[in-house]
């Protein structure tokens, strides 16, 4: 009991059967939107169309506040006139409030579509980096000498004894990070997002691999004792034991916990708009400023980032259900 | 006299028939054991007694008073039941087991029932465990906790689903000791056991259950030495290859 | 380049403004304990419903637990920050930060962790075994008597692991309160070297209140578990 991880809350929860029919048939329509808009304002594909003889099929040239919405708002904005303007009833309000929501999101969703790019870019790259360095740590952790597996402690602790954003702060606006970036000169062109996304994509890394090497050390230690002295009797030396017995079952005990983390990075990374980066709630925030209708924006946003979320939640429960074999690995009780 | 009266009852899991047409009584004092092969329905039976599982049709009578018409509390605490996992509140002490019921059921005052507590556990010999947790307790004391617990509520009947079966074979006889004191001093009592000596010397009858009917049923001895159905015949004698 | 060489001077400027970095810790506790009672008194019978209440009730409790789950913290900040009715109410005295922003935060911070703790509660209850039911009930309790006496105690000692996580994950969450300028840790943090000529000082007020939060979390994390030692019940199949 006392040796439990520290997680970062349970994922969002199962979805019972209907509504997951919902969030799969929305979800998937989000994200085919999502696509063709970042395919659609994409410098490189541009390139490409260009290069092919096709210069107007991409449009990457336009500004993320020149771009056009495709969903036309007068619909929305006439139903939700019409609507309003027929009895004054407290019901009939409410649904006009609704097409008047959908008539604002379909203007703010070209700005929001760039940012959920970034959004979706930061934790990617976070989560991928995060677990190159939390393989080895866990590794440190559970198999390597004193010195090692101390030295991972102390970096697992004190990454994950503070704040994101504080750890944010402390990269972005204490140490030069952005300044080496942009002296490296190849950020901010050619596609590549500029110094601020660099480093929340740091931050995300050094963050992300603290927790992620807690869910494999756990994972790691729940593997059968028995699997490492019988690879050993076999004749494998001890990384080679590792390597091809305890981390190929650990990895996949380590699924659900990742999942966790996936979507808790896809939410926390809004704190990146605190360091200037324009993700999803930066543009959010921006829209809110121009236009003053705070509280429609943060319920739009609020959408966009449980779409993404219940879409990673389900496609992560598919993921699980594909790689699982028999007997090994008991998602249930790490839920 | 009789003491419960089983009439004609049935039920079926979605399709599936797992009791049929079961009928029988059971006089004050008497000790019947239960046998019958696996999902033969003897758990099943057991349940219906006290309403933990509801029957299709059919009519059972505990003291004249039906049972569907009963509070089923009130029922409970009238058929006390001691199951094969012993199932003791795992946060509460041995103690606390007994005085839960008491106290909240019965509305009893602390200090009578603990008192009251320490009686029934002195009865099956662990007064001095009064303090400890299920999980410091062995399987063979965490189940005369249970059959403690079930006494305490002085209930008219006691039924057992298989206590001894989930136990190491050296506890089995500290159970069975307690469940013969029991019998002598005249508890009724209906249990679902595979121990045949258990059977032979305490029940006053035994019921052989397959497939949900009752196929034999009469004194022990009658059914070990001259069972009138092959089945019977059959099965015993497996059992005896078994135990 | 400079900023990073730890100037004496901008340690004597932490020094000297102590009296921010206490008051700003102050901050940081209370909004994390009202959050977590605000999350414990609304996420616990929530759990509950969950497992045991009919599905017109059922459903709405668990749709808002996925709701608040699913959105980052950050959103649910700010949007109660601006559709809440919350009127504006001055200040607290001596820890000076702002009622209504206060109040948002701990809206917020304890309604999104109330659907945490609900979840934490409900597994619990759907981790204790059937035959704990069954029993209680062949005693003779009533349904409700049997939750109440069997299966609430137990499920709320299971959950002290998660609720000890929900401790550390609220803690460090009241720093995002920064987004609607509530006075806590990091906002007076950042308000002090936005301060004309300390810029300089970011490097050594970050790791100051770095240092802070890391004794926050890692001191209530030993308390709790001392806690959990004493009161630890010993466990095992029942
Ligand atoms: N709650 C239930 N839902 C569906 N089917 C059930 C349920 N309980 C029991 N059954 C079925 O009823 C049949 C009889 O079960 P029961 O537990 O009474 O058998 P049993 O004689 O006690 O068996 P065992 O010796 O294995 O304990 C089995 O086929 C079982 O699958
Ligand atoms: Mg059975």
């Amino acid at each position: 009991m006392a040796d439990t991880v520290e997680t970062r809350g349970t994922a969002v929860g199962r979805v019972s059967g209907s509504g997951r029919l919902v969030v799969a048939l929305v979800g998937g329509l989000f994200w085919l939107w999502l696509l063709a808009r970042w395919a659609y304002h994409n410098t490189l594909l541009d390139r490409i169309c260009t290069a092919l003889g096709l210069p107007d099929l991409i449009r990457s040239e336009y500004g993320v506040r020149r771009r056009e919405p495709w969903l036309p708002a007068e619909p929305f904005q006439s139903a939700a006139d019409s609507i309003g303007s027929v009895p004054p009833g407290f019901v009939f309000d409410r649904i006009a409030g609704v097409f008047e929501l959908a008539a604002f999101a379909t203007t703010a969703g070209p700005e929001l579509a760039a940012g959920a790019f970034i959004t979706v870019y930061m934790t990617v790259l976070g989560m991928l980096f995060g677990l190159v360095i939390a393989v080895p740590l866990s590794v440190a952790r559970v198999y390597g000498g004193r010195i090692a597996s101390t030295a991972a402690l102390v970096y697992t602790e004190l990454i994950r004894g503070t704040p994101l954003l504080a750890q944010l702060f402390f990269w972005y606006f204490a140490l030069p990070l952005a300044g080496y970036f942009d002296a490296a000169g190849f950020v901010g062109r050619n596609g590549i997002p500029r110094a601020a996304v660099m480093v929340a994509v740091v931050a995300f890394t050094i963050n992300s691999s603290a927790y992620q090497s807690e869910y494999i050390r756990t994972a790691l230690e729940s593997v059968d004792e028995g699997q490492l002295a019988a690879a050993r009797a076999v004749g494998l030396s001890k990384g080679q034991a590792i390597r091809h017995v305890i981390l190929p079952q650990g990895l996949r005990y380590a699924i659900p916990g990742w999942t966790n983390e996936f979507i808790y990075l896809v939410k926390y990374s809004s704190l990146a708009a605190f360091i200037t980066v324009p993700e999803l709630f930066r543009q959010a925030r921006n829209i809110a400023s121009d236009t003053f209708r705070y509280q429609e924006i943060y319920i739009i946003v609020g959408v966009f980032y449980l779409l993404l979320v219940l879409t990673i939640a389900l496609a992560m429960g598919l993921l699980e259900r594909t790689v699982a074999l028999p007997g090994v690995g008991q998602p249930a009780d790490q839920n | 006299m009789t003491l419960l009266d089983v009439d004609s009852i049935y039920k079926s899991y979605d399709e599936e028939e797992v009791l049929e047409d079961v009928s029988f009584g059971l006089d004050q004092q008497d000790v019947e054991v239960i046998v019958g092969p696996s999902g033969s329905g003897k758990s099943t039976l057991l349940r219906c007694m006290n309403r933990l599982t509801e029957i299709d049709s059919g009519e059972i009578y505990l003291n004249d008073d039906e049972i569907h018409d009963l509070d089923e509390n009130e029922l409970r605490r009238r058929v006390g039941m001691v199951f094969q996992g012993s199932n003791l509140f795992a946060h509460l002490t041995a103690q606390k087991n007994i005085t839960l019921g008491l106290r909240e059921v019965l509305g009893m005052p602390a200090a009578e029932a603990q008192a009251k507590a320490m009686e029934y556990l002195r009865q099956v010999g662990l007064e001095d465990q009064a303090e400890s947790y299920p999980a410091e307790l062995s399987g063979g004391q965490k189940q005369r906790v249970g059959i403690a617990r079930a006494l305490a509520m002085e209930p008219e009947l006691i039924l057992f689903d298989e206590p001894t079966s989930a136990l190491d074979p050296e506890l089995i006889g500290e159970v069975l000791t307690v469940m013969r004191d029991l019998a002598e001093e005249g508890m009724t009592m209906l249990v679902v056991t595979h121990e045949m000596d258990f059977a032979r010397s305490v029940a006053t009858r035994l019921m052989f259950l397959d497939d949900g009917r009752i196929v034999e049923r009469g004194p022990p001895e009658q059914l070990f030495e001259d069972p009138r159905e092959d089945r019977t015949e059959q099965f015993l004698g497996e059992l005896a290859d078994i135990y | 380049m400079e900023a990073i060489v730890l100037q004496s001077n901008d340690w004597a400027f932490i020094l000297a403004n102590w009296e921010q970095f206490a008051l700003g810790t102050a901050v940081t506790i209370l909004l994390t304990i009202t959050s977590l009672v605000v999350g414990f008194v609304a996420g616990f019978p929530a759990g509950a419903i969950e497992v045991y209440a009919p599905g017109w009730l059922r459903k709405p409790v668990s749709a808002a637990g996925v709701i608040l789950r699913g959105t980052p913290i950050v959103v649910l900040i700010v949007l109660f920050f601006f559709a809440l009715p919350i009127p504006q109410l001055g200040t607290f005295i001596i820890i000076d930060a702002k009622v209504d922003a206060f109040i948002v935060a701990t809206i917020a911070l304890g309604l999104r962790s109330a659907a945490y703790q609900a979840q934490v509660f409900r597994g619990a209850i759907q981790s204790i075994d059937e035959g704990q039911m069954e029993a209680a009930r062949s005693v003779g309790l009533s349904k409700f008597q049997a939750i109440r006496h069997v299966i609430f105690p137990q499920a709320i000692r299971r959950s002290v692991p998660g609720f000890q996580n929900e401790f550390t994950i609220v803690l460090k969450d009241t720093s995002i309160a920064f987004a609607i300028g509530l006075a806590e840790l990091l906002t007076r943090a950042e308000q002090l070297y936005l301060q004309p000529g300390h810029d300089t000082a970011v490097v050594e007020v970050i790791v100051t209140i770095s240092v802070i939060y890391f004794v926050l979390t890692f001191a209530t994390n030993r308390a709790l578990d001392r806690l959990e030692q004493r009161y630890a019940v010993p466990e095992g199949s029942g």
